[in-house]
């Protein structure tokens, strides 16, 4: 009686072993929640930041570049402004640092891969199927906009649009700068999962020469994103003015003008 | 006394740990260096993003006053162990704080303890556990 199914099942075998001569290296998963690696053994010490450069590294910047860098260094005053501190989202490269230790997810589609960094909910599409955005439909952002495809196993992203990158942590850059980047998963001797990265920016305006850097991520264990948000500052103060005038007897229609006006007579 | 004096030393070893935490508000503002604990009570305690905000009562040789103290992130405070409504309008707590260089009322959150004797401190977050983790002196970790 299960004879009768050999000749169909052995086929089948042999169709799906013929599938798998043809089929492509396999493409990895990078979805899940990631932070920076740390080797098995003891602990280097660590850098700062946790980013993608030592203390002291030096990068080939352009006279353009370093005078643009040196005119934006004097806007930060005696407290070494951060954009971060004002809730504003850290852009590329910079978010691909995990500043300060915060975790990152990956999210993967066969179209799509998405990563968000908890700082600021901050997000990036890396579009791989046929579905883009036109070339003239793509706003300039800080994260500017990512192509993606598969070298073997490994994904390498394209970005440009990217908006002017001055105050990017590690490494400023102008607007017509472009980012490579390579995406692939390993493991290391201790068997963890470890999703390596490189990345190359290219910009003639800061850079004599591309710059390389590298970094690793781990899976963050029974990892979870925090919701990140700021305070929705202007609009809670906007409120704020309105309830003042039905109080006072009058209309609510306080303007974010006059809460702009408000601020500034503050400072 | 004595237990307000256990968690002094108890946050002076976690100070330790969280030498580097600064690195949204440069060491040119807040002294990492020579951290200090207060107590006081608490007249608001926000835990948002990017930094928390948390306004204590304080009594000193300059008398009684309410001062302005800045934290880290809500994400952070809540990795580190802190849960809501762990700090209320009018509790006792004990903060251990980077003070400001320019000598003014206020500094820098390193970790505290709360009036139910909870104690949390920020020394950056550990990768098997996402929670917090002592660290080298120096480690940095951004508020």
């Amino acid at each position: 009686m299960a004879h009768k199914y050999a000749f169909p099942l052995a086929l089948a075998a042999l169709v799906c072993t013929a599938a798998w001569a043809a089929e492509p290296p396999a493409r990895p998963d990078f979805t899940g929640i990631w932070t920076s690696y740390v080797p098995p053994g003891p602990r280097p010490p660590r850098t700062a930041g946790g980013g993608f450069r030592g203390p002291g590294a030096t990068l080939p910047y352009t006279p353009e570049g370093k005078s643009r860098l040196e005119d934006y260094r004097k806007l930060l005053g005696p407290e070494n402004a951060n954009p971060a501190a004002y809730c504003v989202d850290y852009g590329m490269p910079s978010m691909m640092e995990n500043a300060g230790g915060y975790p990152i997810e990956f999210i993967q589609k066969p179209d799509q891969l998405t990563i968000i960094y908890e700082v600021e909910g901050e997000m990036r599409r890396v579009y791989m199927g046929d579905r883009k955005i036109p070339p003239e439909k793509r706003i300039p952002t800080r994260q500017g906009y990512s192509v993606g495809h598969w070298e073997g196993s490994t994904l390498v992203a394209e970005t440009t649009d990217l908006e002017d990158g001055i105050d990017q942590s590690s490494h400023p850059h102008g607007e017509d700068a472009k980012i490579v980047e390579r995406f692939s998963l390993g493991t290391d001797e201790k068997g963890t999962k470890v999703l390596s990265y490189e990345m190359t920016l290219t910009d003639p305006a800061f850079y004599t020469e591309p710059v390389k850097t590298q970094k690793k991520w781990m899976p963050l264990v029974n990892g979870y994103i925090i919701t990140y948000r700021c305070p929705d500052e202007f609009w809670l103060a906007l409120l704020d003015a309105r309830r003042a005038q039905l109080k006072a007897g009058k209309p609510a229609d306080a303007k974010m003008s006059d809460v702009y006006k408000a601020y500034e007579a503050k400072e | 006394m004595k237990n307000l004096m256990r968690s002094g030393i108890f946050l002076a070893v976690l100070a330790l740990g969280s030498a580097g935490a600064y690195a949204h508000h440069s060491a040119a503002q807040f002294d990492f260096t020579h951290q200090i604990t207060i107590q006081g009570t608490v007249k608001s305690f926000h835990v948002t993003n990017p930094h928390t905000a948390a306004v204590i009562e304080v009594t000193d040789a300059k008398g009684t006053r309410d001062v302005e103290y800045e934290g880290h992130s809500a994400s952070n405070f809540y990795r580190a162990g802190y849960t809501k409504d762990a700090v209320k309008f009018g509790d006792h707590v004990s903060i251990l704080i980077a003070p400001r260089r320019d000598g003014k009322d206020g500094g820098f959150i390193s970790a505290f303890t709360t009036a139910s004797g909870q104690t949390i401190g920020f020394g950056g977050l550990s990768p098997s556990t996402g929670k917090a983790e002592e660290k080298a002196p120096g480690a940095a970790t951004k508020p």
